[in-house]
């Protein structure tokens, strides 16, 4: 945290210095970009420099400015549109996107941070140059220049379009979709026809009310819990049944190891939502399942004991709440430990045989070297992954979506009120508000939602599992 | 200097992003680049109509003011490539291909460019509003989704027929239907997307359908089911509108009215408890009724026309349909209500060939097409002509959506009636499990359904 705050604090120190300390064309840079790399006879530098200015410049007048203006409200001027029934074309009015405003604008703004940045870099760099300069020491040529891109400097290079594509590709979009969050952005206010404006923080008071019309409140908690616990359960039920799954698999008293193992990866080869909607279909009410359990009485038996409901004459694998959710856990492991198998296969066979060797000749039994050797290996070892996957399930989208659209009603009327259902996890029920609803603004909400609970808990985790001195611990 | 490249190429690697940006933007009007935009060419009409040969029923609606025909001038106003994008079902791609054909040959003059893509009637909605300037110029959609297409800008008004009268020739269910505020937004394509029931005439005599209690005792007796999807808004609203509770949609065109927990709500909700309970008649969904019809388990089923043909197969020459039956509630004989259906063809208004766009939506929806739309797939037409041709008489299914539609009403409903609806077709059909009472059920459902939009 110190590092961080002086590595700041020389930051802004090294410009102070520049202009301080800074000869007439490093002042003159300040205007005027690239005079000081012309003053030190980088022609080629200082052009370039000048051109980026020019095109900010450019830029600022014709594209940041608009937008900017508009910003505050996103917009004022509605869409409007007259048909002219005789020459059968439409006029519009030159109308104010509400999104495109948004969007653009969170552009503009990223692109003056980078122009401030590379203003700075400059002023350093020209301030370089000139005591470079004083001191005699070698200047580069433009072409020594990009020679050490090539070189000492290959990493920058190499680097650019990576870094290029994150930017493109995530930052802007997330700070896109972080400021829906704050306006109020849905069905009754889409662009183009319709104009959305800023609400502050009202779509986050919303997610945290209970009130009569408002359910989103009770809905969170309720949708939060179940996705907290189908996280847990999911996690560590395919991460159990993988290395059991492995073990075996490796026992020597298995036959055919190798076609055991094989059998299980086709399973990974057929994609995850062929198979699922497969099996969504073998336990719907009517489906193959429900039929055969009809016909060997195994329906009587669990109404007679309670389990189905008195009314029903199928058993409601994917249409009753606790059903649906001990069906997803279970059809998850069967989908999932084919996985964990893999990973545990290659982790067990590094198990050092010696320290199993002696355990053997102290006297444990299989079971306590499962517990006290294995087991801690694993978790030693694959914890990382571990964490990874937890928080995989949270954003299980698949196996919760695929299993229960167009099969599950709610019969909570509270969470129907908010367009939720008992077995939705955040994400799947952000999809369906998105999707179905066009409530972008909570669905926004409940992206941040996720997202701090996904960071949080990775951060936490991740801190106390591969701190440095573990290791000796574990040995 | 590292810091210096870097900042170069991103710096110039957003200027790239934000040019490309600019593009988008400046595409937006769409206006500026439909090719007749400002072509002064009302003087040149004469030199060819072939409009009026194209379409035999012209009759020339209110536009064609002081001789001046709208389509000979955007004829005359085309100069390059028209380019326009169909959506139609799966379903109706062969035969929307064969009506594409068929308009371009009646428009020789002009050089079309028309792609046709599958999207159902029924999610056009769901694609369309994720982006409304991207969909489709000309696109069908049933008649449920017209308010919040009309809502989102998504639907060019109907202010002109060009080669029929759109109002007068169709249903005036379905102009209603497609219309919003009094006001056209579409051309009715067909007119039977709403429900009724289905029966096995072998089981079920013409007096047993008169009443849902008396098909109930007839099926328990031959050990059968009938499948009705009640967990779901559509369908549940035949039993609440049938007794004679509303709902219906505000001024706003967003938020609903809804009465279902006022007096005689409770027997309503009493009567769909006491039908389910005897496990006759049963919750399921349209593709389990499928299954089940066909394994001969369901020897009825509250369903809409798409089905027909399952039901056909099942049963053979004993397939029949009829309207719905009564239900009793309060002691009652209540005739259930249903949700009359149309399906629509809309055009897009940021189309860039508007007119283009509407001409080809009343060639999609003329007699002559819709004519050819029962012949291939059965569906009823909307059109009055095509509709009193004896073959549409004659199919039951068609017949039985006639005999309904005394009873049907459009589907006008704001987004918020869906989930609650469909929660309360659950806890009933399943039994009321919690048993809650009654009126605090009716109660809830009635505040979700009401809840207003912000």
């Amino acid at each position: 945290m110190k590092k961080a705050l002086n590595a700041i604090g020389n930051y802004f120190k090294n410009i102070g210095i520049a202009f301080v300390k800074g000869d007439v064309w490093v002042k003159l840079s300040a205007v005027l970009m690239g005079a000081g790399y012309m003053a030190r006879k980088q022609v080629i530098n200082g052009i370039i420099m000048f051109l980026v200015e020019a095109l900010f410049v450019v830029l600022c007048v014709g594209y940041a400015a608009p937008n900017l203006a508009k910003f505050g409200t996103l917009g004022t001027v509605q869409f409007e549109q007259v048909f002219d029934p005789l020459t059968m074309t439409s006029t519009v009015n030159d109308y104010d996107n509400s999104f495109l405003i948004l969007l653009n604008s969170i552009i503009a703004l990223f692109l003056i941070v980078v122009f401030i940045l590379f203003w700075i870099a400059n002023m350093k760099a020209v301030y370089r140059l000139q005591i470079r300069k004083e001191n005699g020491e070698h200047i580069n040529t433009f072409k020594e220049d990009v020679q050490s891109l090539f070189n000492e400097k290959f990493h920058i290079t190499l680097l650019t379009l990576p870094a290029i594509g994150i930017i493109l590709m995530n930052i802007l979009p997330i700070l896109v979709l972080v400021a829906v969050a704050f306006t109020n952005y849905d069905q009754q206010h889409m662009p183009p026809n319709s104009l959305f404006t800023w609400v502050g923080w009202s779509n986050f008071k919303n997610l945290f009310t209970d009130s009569v019309t408002v359910t989103f409140g009770y809905s969170f908690r309720k949708v939060l819990t179940w996705t907290l616990e189908w996280a847990v359960l999911a996690t560590f039920t395919t991460y159990i049944g993988g290395i059991l799954l492995a073990k075996f698999i490796n026992n020597k008293k298995t036959k055919l190891p190798k076609m055991w193992r094989t059998l299980f990866i086709i399973a990974i080869a057929v994609p995850q939502f062929v198979t699922l909607l497969l099996v969504r279909n073998f336990f719907a009410d009517s489906g193959i399942v429900n039929t055969f359990c009809t016909n060997i009485g195994l329906t009587d038996f669990l109404r007679n004991v309670g389990l189905v409901p008195s009314n029903l004459s199928y058993i409601p694998f994917l249409t009753n709440p606790g059903w649906a959710k001990v069906m997803i856990v279970i059809i998850n492991i069967w989908v999932g430990i084919p996985y964990q198998m893999l990973i545990a296969t290659g982790v067990l066979m590094n198990i050092p045989e010696d320290q199993i060797e002696s355990a053997r000749i102290d006297g444990a039994n299989p079971f306590q070297i499962f517990v006290k050797i294995t087991m801690p290996y694993m978790l030693f070892v694959t914890g990382p992954s571990l964490i990874t996957d937890f928080v995989k399930n949270i954003n299980n989208f698949n196996v919760i979506y695929l299993l229960t659209q167009d099969v599950y009603v709610t019969s909570d009327q509270l969470l129907a009120n908010s367009n939720a259902k008992e077995i939705d996890l955040l994400v799947t029920w952000l999809f369906r508000l998105t999707n179905e609803y066009y409530n972008y603004k909570m669905a926004s909400v409940i992206g941040i939602i996720v997202f701090i609970i996904c960071a949080a808990f990775t951060l936490v985790t991740f801190t106390r599992t591969i701190k440095g001195d573990k290791e000796e611990e574990f040995q | 200097m590292k810091k210096k490249v870097l900042a170069t190429l991103l710096a110039t690697a957003m200027t790239v992003g934000c040019l490309t940006g600019c593009g988008g933007g400046a595409a937006e009007s769409p206006a500026a680049e439909a090719p007749a935009a400002e072509a002064p060419a009302a003087e040149e009409p004469a030199a060819e109509a072939p409009a009026a040969d194209e379409a035999p029923e012209v009759e020339a609606p209110a536009t064609a003011e002081e001789g001046t025909d709208p389509v000979a001038n955007l004829i005359a106003a085309t100069t390059g490539t028209v380019t326009l994008k169909v959506w139609a079902s799966e379903e109706d791609q062969d035969l929307t291909n064969k009506l594409l054909d068929d308009f371009k040959a009646a428009y020789p003059d002009v050089t079309f460019d028309i792609t046709l893509g599958a999207e159902s009637e029924s999610t056009a909605k769901d694609t369309v509003l994720t982006d409304v300037e991207a969909v489709a110029d000309v696109y069908a959609f049933a008649d449920d989704q017209i308010n919040d297409l009309v809502n989102a800008g998504a639907l060019q008004e109907v202010v002109a027929n060009y080669t029929f009268d759109v109002v007068n020739e169709n249903a005036t269910g379905a102009v209603e239907a497609a219309a919003v505020d009094g006001k056209v937004y579409a051309y009715p394509m067909t007119a039977d997307n709403g429900y009724f029931m289905f029966y096995d005439s072998s089981v079920f005599s013409e007096s047993d359908v008169q009443s849902l209690e008396k098909m109930i005792e007839v099926a328990d007796a031959a050990g059968k089911k009938i499948a009705m999807d009640i967990s779901n808004g559509w369908y549940i609203y035949s039993f609440f509108q049938g007794a004679g509770l509303e709902l219906k949609l505000n001024d706003d065109g967003l938020t609903n009215t809804c009465t279902w927990n006022g007096p005689g709500g409770t027997d309503v909700a009493q009567a769909i408890l006491d039908l389910t309970a005897s496990g006759v008649l049963v919750d399921m969904s349209d593709e389990d009724m499928a299954t089940q019809i066909a394994e001969g388990n369901v020897v009825a089923c509250v369903n809409g026309t798409w089905r027909a043909e399952t039901a056909a197969e099942a049963w053979g020459d004993n397939y029949a349909a009829t309207k719905l039956p009564t239900f009793k509630a309060g002691g009652k004989d209540c005739q259930m209500s249903s949700y009359s259906g149309y399906k629509l063809v809309g055009v897009n208004p940021h189309s860039a060939n508007v007119g283009w766009a509407m001409l080809l939506a009343e060639f999609l929806t003329n007699e002559a097409a819709q004519t050819a739309r029962f012949e291939a797939r059965g569906l009823g037409p909307s059109n009055l002509a095509a509709a009193s041709s004896d073959a549409v008489q004659a199919n039951p299914a068609i017949a039985a959506l006639a005999e309904q539609a005394a009873y049907a009403t459009p589907q006008r409903v704001g987004g918020n009636f869906w989930s609650p609806a469909e929660t309360l077709g659950q806890i009933l059909a399943s039994g009321n499990p919690d048993g809650t009472d009654l009126q605090e059920l009716l109660d809830t459902t009635v505040e979700g359904i009401t809840a207003p939009v912000e």
